[in-house]
């Protein structure tokens, strides 16, 4: 069996057609239902997000199965074959590998290192699993792609640190005050953007929000409109910066509401509790000197921004690293991937080593029927025995095997020393039944077989 | 004997650097695991010579050392346990293995003297052993804080933004490790004037027991110990003092422990020249 992967992304696709081919929207369990009915792949996962649609599979003939998937994709969704194929990208095997490892590490995404996408890869297998489109091989694959995507996330920084404006400002107010929760914030400005700011400090679950404005009226507004905020009047500013924990300003003054003297006043009964004050109003609305008082952390929006760009640059930076993990697990796939490529040759040697263990026992049973049942079912046991461990070495030495050519070699080789050759016509059903079997591959061969395989 | 320990903290010492720069949570857990056996190896050291001397071997200055770092060790992973929090090793193992050292490389021998032995002796030692232990970590946690601090301030969120927890969490560290280490201090100091006292009036001629004034260097250190600590609590109380200058002074403090603890012992009291 091998693997196959047919794709269109924000890479290769405006967002028109990614909208136009979008499996989620009409259906992912319709979508895997119809793809097993056409009976080019064995195994498939839908994965579509809003930045990719792709298709992963398992099957016998790469180039039919190509084919059929970019079909499939311009059918399933009507649209022209003409449109979508331009923009279509495709891999297989070991390259399907390494494509889904760096999708779940977050290394393909839009911004690097998003964590979303991991979540995304297990609805699309878990999606999957529930219709039995999946068998031992996407299993494989999928399970080791959660591999990848835990250890990046672990072992290096590619999704640490915060790469929107928000979210840095909360990362910020964590570092600072420890838990959010038991914290109040004071919004200063009704304003859209100190609302907002507000909304997210909200949902972080901090303790309570004051919203103070010129315009007591907006403030109340305001307070509202965010839910469990109160509004306080203007002239009380300062009592609400003394309870206050994080600052955010974003009113439309022209000349700064907040001096250094201002703050420093406010500062004093609080001793040495921090106050962390976050400025988006442009321009200013806190003098820059009072973030030279000792306790107090200002952040405008333009250091907001580039702690953000910070925060993609060593992103970056962490790419590296993230490649290699997943160069280490496509190894690790590539191992077992390989090793199945020997499977139909071992079932083979199996079957002619037990047949001939069957056929000598039964010649011999004229010889044998003298002995009591006892001593029979230990010679069928003895000999059981010995084609076990004549078979053991050459499994292992099969397995181990390092790419498809010396595989190739290997079972033609052994077919001729062994005359499996007449066998052929079963290794269909070896790659069916594996020595140890798996209980989700027996469903998805029913699967299979029940939509009609072709021949 | 002391050689198992030292080796283990430098192990540990190795995998918490790692862990810190890395982040790599098997690392941390091997090194937490590590810093456990060492430990416990030492907990096995501490307890064979206690009980072949019969009393806590604090009784000469290297022995003094090794029961110090071992409590030492004790008193982090204590903190590490409860906060789950591993950075800080990368901190406290580089002063365990330097400490460690000491005792590893230059072994003393236990003073047996008579006027050494008893329970309030024991108890006015080992209070103090805890007490500067505390400050140790005190001391770690607040250079901490001051490299996370100068981070934020200058809007350059790097390395120890990344690996080190809030500041609020790191003051609070501070200022209970400094309680603990001044009530212990206190305890140790308030019971070892009270065992001088007893011991001049039944071993008077013991030079060191006539020594045992003011004027010798290790008690005044420790006495200006006591004030600098006292003056930390009461400013953080009172002025309002914390933070930044809290995690200075805690610095400041622990560099006069350990003169006091190593350099002073060794060579310039008369006192406690055990």
């Amino acid at each position: 069996m091998r693997l196959i992967l047919v794709g269109i992304s924000y890479r290769t696709a405006p967002v028109e057609l990614r909208e136009q081919v979008d499996f989620v929207a009409r259906g992912v369990e319709a979508a895997l239902r119809a793809l097993a009915a056409r009976g080019a792949t064995r195994e498939a996962v839908v994965l579509s997000t809003c930045n990719r649609a792709e298709l992963y599979a398992a099957c016998d003939d790469v180039k039919r199965a190509r084919a059929d998937l970019v079909n499939f994709i311009s059918e399933f969704h009507g649209v022209a074959p003409g449109a979508v194929l331009p923009h279509v990208y495709d891999d297989v095997d070991l390259g399907v590998a390494r494509h889904l490892f760096r999708v779940a590490a977050g290394l393909d995404s839009l911004v690097v290192g998003e964590p979303q996408v991991l979540g995304q890869v297990k609805e699309a297998h878990t999606a999957a699993s529930e219709v039995h489109s999946v068998g031992p091989m996407l299993n494989r694959l999928f399970h080791s792609s959660f591999v990848v995507g835990k250890r990046v996330r672990t072992e290096t920084g590619l999704g640490s640190g915060a790469v929107s404006v928000t979210f840095a400002a909360v990362a910020l107010a964590r570092k600072i005050s420890g838990h959010l929760k038991g914290r109040s914030v004071l919004v200063i400005g009704a304003g859209e953007m100190g609302k907002l700011t507000a909304l997210h400090m909200k949902s972080q679950g901090v303790h309570h929000v004051t919203i103070v404005s010129r315009t007591m009226s907006h403030a109340a507004r305001t307070a509202e409109a965010i839910g469990g905020a109160s509004a306080a009047p203007w002239d009380d500013m300062d009592a609400a910066l003394g309870a206050s924990d994080i600052v955010i300003t974003a009113t439309g003054a022209a000349a700064p509401i907040l001096t250094k003297a201002h703050v420093e006043t406010v500062m004093r009964p609080r001793r040495n509790r921090p106050l962390f004050i976050i400025d988006i109003a442009m321009p200013r609305d806190v003098e820059a000197a009072a973030g030279e008082i000792e306790q107090v952390f200002l952040y405008n929006i333009d250091d907001l921004r580039a702690t953000v760009r910070e925060n993609l640059a060593r992103r970056a930076s962490e790419v590296a690293r993230a490649e290699d993990i997943v160069g280490e697990e496509v190894e690790k796939f590539g191992g077992w991937f390989r090793s199945r490529g020997a499977i139909p040759t071992l079932v083979a040697l199996r079957q002619r080593f037990e047949h001939i263990r069957l056929s000598e026992l039964e010649r011999l049973d004229f010889k044998l029927s003298a002995l009591p049942p006892e001593a029979r079912a230990r010679v069928d046991e003895i000999t059981h025995l010995i084609v076990e461990k004549l078979l053991l070495t050459p499994t292992e030495q099969l397995k181990s095997l390092g790419d498809a050519e010396t595989v190739g070699a290997y079972a033609e080789a052994l077919s001729r020393l062994f005359g499996l050759a007449q066998q052929q016509g079963d290794e269909e059903d070896a790659e069916r039944t594996p020595p140890r079997p798996e209980p989700v591959e027996g469903r998805v061969e029913q699967f299979a077989r029940s939509k009609g395989r072709p021949r | 004997m002391n050689f198992v320990p030292l080796a283990l903290y430098g192990v540990a010492l190795v995998a918490y650097a790692w862990h810190f720069a890395r982040r790599e949570p098997a690392v941390g857990r091997s090194a937490t695991t590590l810093l456990v056996a060492g430990a416990l190896a030492h907990t096995f050291i501490v307890g064979m010579q206690t009980m072949e001397v019969g009393h806590v071997p604090v009784t000469n200055a290297s022995s003094a050392i090794s029961t110090f770092v071992w409590l030492l060790a004790l008193a982090y992973l204590y903190t590490e346990m409860t906060t789950d929090e591993r950075a800080m090793g990368a901190f406290i193992l580089p002063l365990l293995v330097t400490l460690q050292s000491i005792p590893a490389f230059k072994p003393g021998t236990e003073d047996r003297a008579a006027v050494l032995q008893g329970p309030l002796f024991g108890l006015h030692v080992s209070s103090l052993l805890f007490a500067y232990a505390s400050f140790a970590l005190a001391c770690v946690i607040g250079i901490t804080y001051v490299l996370l601090f100068k981070e934020i301030k200058a809007k350059h969120l790097g390395f120890f933004y990344a690996r080190l927890p809030s500041l609020q969490v790191i003051d609070q560290m501070n200022q209970r490790a400094i309680v603990v280490g001044w009530v212990f201090l206190t305890l140790g100091m308030i019971v070892g004037a009270v065992w001088a006292g007893q011991a001049r009036a039944y071993a008077g001629g013991d030079p060191r027991v006539q020594a045992m004034s003011l004027q010798d260097p290790k008690i005044f250190v420790a006495l200006v110990c006591w004030a600098l600590y006292s003056f930390e609590l009461f400013a953080a109380r009172r002025i309002g003092w914390g933070g930044r200058r809290t995690a200075y002074l805690s610095t400041f403090g622990f560099a006069i422990v350990l003169l006091n603890f190593v350099p002073i012992s060794y060579f310039l009291t008369k006192s406690h020249n055990f």
